[in-house]
């Protein structure tokens, strides 16, 4: 087994370095060298782990072994044991009693899941979503159990707050102020309420956190009806998501069935029940008012606030709206305690947060970060970079709300201030990676192609003002870009960030403004000098056959307009009137001899 | 809370009664994006194994571990073993999963994420 790759983590924390942790390391040190494996692991220092009691902490990847109260004359064992005969010195492992990070213990893959911090998914793709069984083995229902039990609402209210939990569905309102605002209400009746109407092009952190585990979400907002005192739960989700909904309606029978959900809750006074209702994918019902109308069975629109929907929400009640990933943090406060939540994070964000990394970008997929990590660890360290050798250019957060940054932005820290302060959004969570091959131009005109497309129409400078911006942008990409259309942009833009009544249209001239802002000279290219300096539109692009061309014809056969023309062995030529650029010769050539200029 | 803790025990030991602990556990990720990535048929494969004989395996599905490019994935997970989790697994390659890993106990490294 020498010849294994290990990579150790040694926690370097202040609690783990009084107890001589850094001795230890040194030590440990020592006996690779004296085994002489050192070449074959790999050392990381990490900051407080949290497990300051247990310290000194060493993990062993892969397979995430977590030893603890280290001794100095534990490290020969470990080392003789684990790294030369494979086997982890059992007598030396510490069990967690946290509900995060479960993750890691079952899978090797640390260079993508060791940076991360799973909370919210902490179980998403250990158990089994479909057996409730799986759940309760987690500690699943004990939040439930623990909040009813034990604590009054005022109490619970009191704990979410402390964490610094806030909204995860973008707008970061603090999740234990809107708590207050709802028990405060006086009226008997009131409603909890699930946003699970993720419409963000590119985004699927609620799909996964749903079909990885559906029951977290359940038990959050089972709490939440207990802190504010209502009966009722109500899941919005897309009726895109087929398999979130069976998996949903599997687990609120089965919580049913073991008295989770329904009458006197585990025994107490407590009832809640939930229900599914479906949305039809509308963007705009992801916005709280606009969801509301929804669910009454009106046209989803939004309206003025205030009343805000703690005060005034479904059907005139009092109503607690909070965001998928919201809701699954809730059990993980309880049980872990705020205290240790709110040391998570930066000064105003506290947790974790759930990106759905999509794009130019070898890793994509699904990833929990603490509150405070950079954009860079997230791109290049758990994304690996881009792919191809091609250059970073921009990343996009927060979807069709959000704003695009450039390379100076990658280590801004990832809380709901920086963000904004760099003139993006945290957003749901979507983030997109563009490397040197994408248009900004064309990137925009897709993010306001989908708001034009889902504005609901209410407000004018919305409904209208998209469309006009869709208009300019069509047409600078089409290389019909006029002196001043950039200014015209900045105006709409400003205009429609004032004067519409939701987030929806508030946000929508986002990542137009964004990529003015931060790459306003491919704008001025594409409109004075007809040129997109990535190839993508296609209408400032044209293809030439190069000197190097040694005349095979490949080209001629796949032009589907005989556009081509050359004899063999002879220097071919692409007729630019006849061309429609499908880019099928670029494809075809196999020695590079056709240009994209 | 009582009644949560005696729940809890209950549910471990009806997970271990169906044969948690004492086989080899395969894992097959099961979330929208993993399904159209193909994970049903690798699914298939596995439960087409166990019907024709092959013992000592508790199979199960997961949701979505965020791996996405590298989908389907299924894990192997032995007591007392560092887990093994293949990723980009087809219905080839999940037959030779239980072919190589499952009845002779090889991990097949270059498979391995």
């Amino acid at each position: 087994m020498a010849d294994k790759q290990y990579k150790l983590t040694f926690c370097d924390g202040s609690g783990c370095l009084k107890n001589h942790a850094r001795e230890f390391r040194q030590l440990f040190e020592e006996e690779l060298r004296r085994h002489q494996i050192q070449q074959n692991v790999q050392i990381h220092l990490s900051g407080c782990l949290g497990m300051c009691t247990k310290g000194p902490i060493l993990i062993v990847n892969p397979g995430y072994i977590l030893y603890g109260n280290l001794r100095s004359e534990d490290a020969p064992e470990i080392v003789q044991e684990h790294l030369i005969n494979g086997k982890p010195v059992s007598r030396l492992i510490i069990q967690e009693d946290h509900l995060y990070n479960r993750f890691f213990r079952i899978f090797g893959d640390s260079e993508f899941f060791g940076r991360q911090m799973r909370i919210a998914l902490r179980n998403c793709g250990v158990i089994d979503p479909e057996k409730i069984d799986d759940y309760l083995a987690m500690r699943g229902y004990e939040a439930l159990a623990k909040v009813l039990t034990e604590m009054t609402p005022q109490q619970v209210i009191e704990e979410v707050k402390k964490s610094g939990l806030r909204g995860r569905g973008g707008a970061g309102f603090p999740t234990g102020l809107k708590w207050e605002y709802t028990a405060k209400q006086s009226d008997p009746e009131k409603y909890v309420i699930c946003n699970a109407d993720e419409g963000d092009p590119g985004a699927f952190m609620d799909r996964s956190a749903i079909e990885g585990d559906p029951h977290t979400v359940l038990e959050g907002m089972i709490i939440g009806g207990y802190a504010i005192g209502s009966r009722q739960g109500i899941i919005y989700i897309r009726a895109e998501y087929p398999l979130a909904v069976q998996r949903l309606k599997k687990a609120i029978e089965d919580a049913r069935r073991e008295g989770f959900l329904g009458e006197r809750i585990l025994g107490t006074d407590f009832s809640f029940d939930i229900r599914i209702c479906l949305g039809a994918g509308a963007f705009v019902c992801g916005e709280e008012t606009a969801l509301i109308h929804s669910i009454e069975g009106a046209r989803g629109m939004p309206r003025p606030r205030p009343p805000y929907p703690s005060v005034s929400g479904l059907f005139g009640k009092p109503t607690l709206i909070n965001n998928v990933e919201t809701w699954a943090n809730i059990p993980v406060i309880i049980i872990d305690g705020a205290d240790w939540f709110s040391r998570i994070g930066t000064a105003t964000s506290k947790g974790t947060k759930v990106f759905a990394l999509a794009g130019k970008v070898r890793n994509t997929g699904l990833v929990e970060v603490p509150m405070g990590t950079t954009l860079r660890d997230i791109i290049f360290g758990i994304g690996g970079g881009i792919p191809n050798g091609k250059k970073f250019k921009a990343v996009q957060t927060g979807g069709p709300s959000g704003g695009c940054l450039p390379e100076k932005y990658l280590d801004t820290q990832i809380d709901y201030e920086s963000l904004a302060k760099a003139g993006s959004i945290m957003g749901s969570g979507g983030m997109i990676v563009i490397d040197e091959d994408s248009c900004m131009v064309r990137m925009a005109r897709f993010f306001v192609e989908f708001t034009q497309d889902e504005s609901c129409g209410k407000c004018t400078p919305c409904r209208e003002g998209t469309k006009r911006m869709l208009e300019i942008l069509t047409r600078i990409t089409r290389g019909q870009g006029k002196p001043g259309d950039i200014e015209k942009l900045e105006r709409l833009g400003t205009m429609i960030q004032k004067a519409s009544l939701c987030g929806l249209g508030q946000s929508a001239p986002n990542p137009v403004l964004s990529t003015i802002r931060n790459f306003r000279e491919e704008y001025e290219e594409h409109i004075h000098q007809k040129k997109c300096r990535a190839h993508e539109c296609t209408a400032l692009l044209s293809f030439v056959v190069q000197d190097n061309c040694v005349g095979c014809g490949a080209c001629k056969r796949v032009c589907p307009v005989n556009a081509v023309s050359g004899n063999r062995k002879e220097k071919h030529s692409i007729n630019p009137n006849l061309c429609i650029k499908c880019g099928q010769c670029y494809d075809a050539c196999k020695f590079n001899a056709i240009a994209k200029v | 809370m009582d009644l949560i803790r005696k729940k809890r025990a209950e549910a471990v030991n009806r997970i271990i009664s169906k044969g948690y602990l004492s086989t080899k556990r395969v894992y097959v990720g099961m979330a929208t994006c993993e399904i159209a990535a193909g994970s049903k048929e690798v699914m298939a494969v596995f439960q087409d194994a166990i019907a024709k004989g092959l013992t000592d395996v508790y199979l199960s599905q997961k949701g979505c571990a965020g791996r996405c490019n590298l989908e389907p994935t299924v894990e192997v997970v032995e007591e007392g073993k560092i887990p093994v989790k293949y990723g980009l697994v087809t219905p080839e390659r999940a037959r030779e999963i239980i072919e190589r890993h499952l009845k002779k106990g090889e991990v097949i490294q270059e498979w391995v994420i």
